[in-house]
């Protein structure tokens, strides 16, 4: 085994709080010089390259009560933020009815460090994998502010996160995603006798090899195509590497209501291209990304539309 | 047949130093502490390239638990290093010429204190600025990295009239390709356990693959004699060349003298990337013409080799590229230029492969290249140009000669995976998802084993009868992963009818074994096969005599056998091991040590045996993310007889899967001399989830009849082919010429079909 060189003759003190109170109580007193760990797997790997300082106070969350449970509430799905990414990979809920999520999930890291990693430290991270299809789904968060619980859309976080010199002393208490009434039909139920919609979704994730793997770029694409060719719904999202996560609202508007044919696929391509701006770095460029992404949304829309478009139909 | 477990029969062994490495039990070197240690660190540089004006350590010696801070000044014997030729500095004077490049090392009691005082060594830099592209670094107006310049080496080799040849030709390729910086990413990194023992002498308990060229290191850095040092050297964790080359050692020794304790070292992943080994980078420039009918007339090469800033063994890795891209085809006319040049990037080294992984990718792409323009089926071209049984070696030279090319060439052609290659429809698109294209390469290479001409290439071992009746066989040989103890037992077993408890292997201690030579050039197994060959009648003759006076017979009429003598009819034993162990008289023991076979040439580096193989590939290439998949992989080796099929098998697929990380992701980046892949979270290596294709191994076993060399080396061969392959794959699945390595996925990437406006002209 490798000496750990980054150890340090004084140790970080390693709070465990009880109570989500509590656990504000300690980042108020410590502040700067502490930082909310819960699986601690992306936490060690930047303390380890020097990208960020080890702090002198670690807290704990995982003797949090009630932060691990997944659960239908009363407007959808709750999810503790110190779920580990295994469990939720392996949750029947989550698995019925936000299957792009499960599969971001299962394309996070290596299974020891599932086995570790929480979604809530996925999310926090700003950049985790699971995000873009979160993103999908409409998911909001639910924080803790040191007297009450606040719920926020995932979407208006991520434009604030990425804001210069943003800070947030919050802790994430969970993750809420809406049941609706169709997605809860199943979302893959293509024939479903209640419907004429054709509905259609997926998750990808592009890295530098297979399997645990950082993400270059990030998809997620979902929505539903009418029996006469129309895109009904749509909703993407792209992310990956250090790019933070977004929607792609803007050409979601522009296409919705219109047919699916080859117009409209080169639309939503171009304007992939103009509006997911990837951060590159020295593994992939910028318009590798661009074009990855591109290429994702629309083979997505295309396999949906029953893949007659270009080929001379 | 292929090789695998159900054709192996009861062939197939158990390794035995398997359960213990898969169930963690095994101790490694690195694993070893000892009471009273200290933890030795090393300072290194923080820049590529810098003059040091000064280095203050008082205030890290004052820190309370730190016992020892070195510098230069503090080497008593030669403050340098290097297999072929020491000029790297075990810790820097007044220059530092890469990030890894050592300045002080430290003793302290724990991790923490002497992590604390390398921070409080205070070294002031004059930062110079860099030389990092070989390219620039040898014109004349480039800063000199060593006052003989930066070229370490050029090489050259003519056959008839290039220029002339050219004129002659109906088609000429020109190309340039492009190697990348590979990591070995053994899993055990650099470190060892270092003991001044009461008797003066030092024990030096660290991974290497020649234990006697780390004594005479060490020798001259400490200035004592070689016999005051033992290097025990297995088992290791990994190392695919990468720890042939002294890397803690000079450290751990110097601290283990100088403060008369056990020192412990351990490389953390960080230091061992920035400080170890990778494959030199190269840029190799190609012409290569035939005439009308496809002969090969003439082949041109220059090869631009990124050595880093010390020797290690940067000329003779160069000197092996050079004799590899003539490889195995005939040309009228030949003109190969090398050179090695001095940067401030990374070290670079010996590394599986050895140089030709690098050179048969540009060989075989021109192979490929000249086989389309001629509208030929890649296969039957080379097989027009292929070298003729009796055919000199690249270099002219003599080499033992076989039917391997042939053998080869006829196995990957007549195999399913090839034939199907004829059948992927152009371009290799799938109908269903008309982005995923399939397409089908080859390639072949010659592979030199041993050190080659000119180069002192040892070889022996000794097999002995120990007091407690065990069959000792003694090699100076290592086990890093590879299976040697295996191949080693293996061969006991089937040669001499030994048990497997009858017999105790003992390597890597430099007090104990024979200098057997170096354990790297795929000469290893060859060499044990070799020595063994040459023990078995007197070592055989020794132990039946003995038993013959004992148990009162002849000893024509006995034989070796599980446990002990038998009589040659029948089934009875005469007596045991452990019974003639106990028997008065002189001990039995029988040595041999001889040269690895070379071919009588003065070519400096020249080989006499050569592997020959290939391999056929079948690749899926998404075109929405330019990402390869390698599907199959069909591999044809001929290397003679099969020693271990377990260890035969492991090493094609395990060379297969580094090949495959060579051409698919691997690159240690660096940018104006840093490491931008610092650790393995950047630096990827394949997954089982890259390598889930099936692979088949063709072991080709025939020899000539009247060979005498036996086994030829599989340690490499397994690494080379498959990156020219893969690029010929991706050629059939989307009509692209891949020249560099890894393969950049923007490269492969198309915008989707039905977004064309021809298609799309509704």
């Amino acid at each position: 085994m490798s000496m750990n060189v980054q150890e340090t003759l004084t140790s970080p003190l390693v709070w465990h709080p009880q109570t989500a109170a509590e656990a504000w109580q300690y980042k108020q007193t410590y502040g700067i010089h502490s930082v909310f760990v819960a699986g601690g797997t992306l936490l060690r790997t930047h303390w380890e390259s020097g990208a960020a300082p080890m702090p002198q106070h670690f807290i704990d969350l995982s003797a949090i009560r009630g932060l691990n449970e997944i659960r239908v509430g009363e407007e959808g799905l709750l999810i503790g933020g110190q779920s580990k990414l295994q469990e939720c990979r392996t949750n029947p809920l989550l698995q019925r009815h936000f299957p792009m999520a499960v599969d971001a999930i299962r394309s996070i890291a290596a299974p020891s460090i599932r086995n570790l990693a929480t979604i809530g430290g996925n999310i926090a991270s700003i950049v985790g994998d699971s995000v873009p299809a979160l993103l999908v789904y409409d998911a909001s968060l639910i924080w803790y502010n040191g007297q009450t619980e606040q719920e926020e859309k995932l979407s208006d976080w991520l434009l604030a996160a990425g804001q210069s010199g943003y800070r947030n002393d919050r802790l994430l208490l969970s993750l809420k995603l809406p049941l609706k009434s169709e997605t809860s039909r199943g979302d893959r139920d293509e024939n479903s006798t209640n419907s004429k919609m054709k509905r259609f979704g997926a998750f990808h994730k592009v890295g530098r090899r297979e399997a645990f793997t950082p993400s270059v770029v990030t998809a997620a694409v979902s929505g539903s195509i009418t029996d006469t060719g129309l895109l009904n719904k749509i909703q993407i999202a792209v992310g990956g590497g250090q790019t933070i996560p977004r929607r792609l609202i803007e050409v979601e508007k522009e296409i919705v209501g219109t047919a699916v044919d080859g117009e409209m696929l080169r639309h939503l391509f171009d304007r992939a291209l103009e509006l997911y701006e990837p951060r590159e770095d020295v593994f992939a460029s910028a318009s590798y990304r661009k074009q990855t992404a591109a290429n994702l949304i629309v083979t997505e829309l295309w396999k949906a539309s029953g893949r007659f478009i270009g080929q001379g139909g | 047949m292929l090789l695998n477990r159900t054709s192996s029969g009861g062939r197939w062994r158990i390794r035995p130093d398997g359960p213990a490495k898969v169930t963690g039990e095994l101790t490694y070197l690195t694993d070893m502490t000892k009471e009273d240690m200290l933890y030795g660190l090393v300072l290194r540089s923080e820049h590529p390239h810098a003059r040091i004006i000064s280095v203050q350590t008082d205030k890290a010696k004052q820190l309370q638990g730190v016992h020892a801070v070195l510098t230069y000044m503090d080497v008593p014997g030669l403050n340098a290093f290097g297999i072929a030729h020491p000029d790297q500095p075990v810790l820097c004077e007044d220059r530092a010429r890469y990030v890894g490049d050592a300045i002080a090392t430290v003793a302290a009691e724990t991790l923490a204190i002497a992590q604390q005082a390398l921070e409080q060594i205070e070294v002031e830099y004059e930062i110079l600025p860099p030389v990092d592209d070989p390219e620039l670094a040898i014109l004349d107006d480039a800063p000199l990295l060593h006052p003989q310049g930066n070229t370490l080496h050029r090489t050259a080799f003519n056959r008839g009239d290039a220029e002339e040849g050219f004129k002659l030709c109906t088609h000429i390729i020109e190309e340039t390709y492009y190697t990348p910086r590979q990591m070995h990413t053994y899993m055990e990194t650099e470190g060892g356990l270092f003991v001044p023992g009461d008797d003066g002498r030092l024990t030096v308990y660290s991974p290497t693959q020649h234990g006697f060229m780390d004594r005479l290191q060490l020798s001259r850095i400490l200035a004592i004699p070689q016999s005051d040092i033992r290097i025990v050297s297995s088992p290791i964790g990994g190392s695919f060349g990468g720890k042939d080359e002294l890397n803690v050692q000079p450290y751990g020794a110097l601290l283990a003298v100088n403060t008369g304790r056990p020192i412990k070292m351990h490389n953390s992943r960080w230091e061992s990337v920035r400080a170890g080994l990778k494959r030199h980078p190269m840029k190799i420039t190609m012409k290569t013409g035939t005439d009308a009918d496809g002969k090969l007339l003439a082949h041109q090469v220059y090869i631009i080799s990124d050595t880093g800033p010390y020797s290690t063994l940067g000329a003779e890795v160069l000197n092996f590229a050079t004799e590899h891209v003539i490889g195995p085809y005939r040309y009228e006319h030949l003109d190969v230029k090398g050179v090695s040049v001095f940067t401030n990037n990374g070290m670079s080294g010996e590394f599986r492969g050895f140089g030709g992984n690098q050179a048969i990718f540009a060989l075989e792409g021109q192979m490929d290249r000249l086989a389309e323009r001629l509208g030929l089926e890649p296969w039957a071209f080379r097989k027009l140009n292929m070298r003729q049984l009796d055919d000199l070696g690249p270099f002219d030279q003599p080499i033992a000669m076989t039917e391997g090319a042939d053998q080869v060439w006829d196995a990957v052609s007549t195999s399913p995976l090839w034939l199907e290659r004829e059948k992927i429809p152009l371009e290799g698109q799938s109908a269903a998802e008309p982005w995923i294209k399939t397409g089908i390469g080859a390639a072949f290479t010659m592979h030199g084993a041993g050190l080659g001409v000119g180069i002192p290439d040892p070889a022996g071992g000794r097999l002995e009868l120990a007091v407690d009746g065990k069959i000792e066989a003694v090699f100076g040989y290592e086990e890093f992963g590879q299976g040697l103890i295996a191949a080693l037992e293996q061969m006991l077993i089937e040669q001499f009818d030994f048990a497997q408890e009858d017999i105790r292997i003992i390597i890597g201690d430099t007090d104990v074994v024979p200098d057997s030579g170096s354990t790297t050039a795929s000469r290893a197994t060859a060499m044990m096969w070799k020595s063994l060959q040459r023990l078995h009648t007197p070592f055989t003759e020794q132990l039946l005599e003995r038993a013959g006076a004992i148990v009162g017979r002849p000893a024509e009429q006995l034989r070796l056998s599980e446990g002990g003598v038998r009589k040659k009819v029948g089934d009875e034993l005469l007596i045991t091991y452990g019974e003639l162990a106990k028997a008065e008289g002189e001990p039995i023991r029988c040595e041999t040590s001889f040269v690895f076979p070379t071919s009588p040439t003065d070519r400096v580096g020249a080989h006499f045996m050569y592997t020959y193989s290939a391999v056929a590939v079948k690749v899926e290439l998404n075109t929405l993310t330019g990402r390869v998949k390698v599907l199959q992989q069909y591999h044809a080796v001929a290397a003679g007889p099969v020693i271990n099929p377990q260890g035969f098998l492991g090493q094609i697929e395990g060379g297969s899967s580094m090949a495959l990380g060579f051409a698919l992701m691997e690159d240690a980046v660096m940018e104006k001399g840093h490491y931008m892949t610092r650790n393995l979270d950047t630096y990827l290596v394949p997954t089982i989830a890259d390598q889930r294709g099936k692979i088949e191994v063709q072991p080709i076993e025939h020899l000539p009849e009247n060979d005498e060399h036996g086994p030829r080396g599989i340690g490499e061969v397994g690494s080379v082919t498959l990156a020219p392959a893969i690029a010929a794959a991706i050629h059939q699945a989307s009509g692209k010429w891949v020249t560099k390595l890894p393969i950049d996925p923007s490269y492969l990437q198309e915008t989707p079909f039905f977004l064309s406006k021809a298609v799309n002209g509704e």
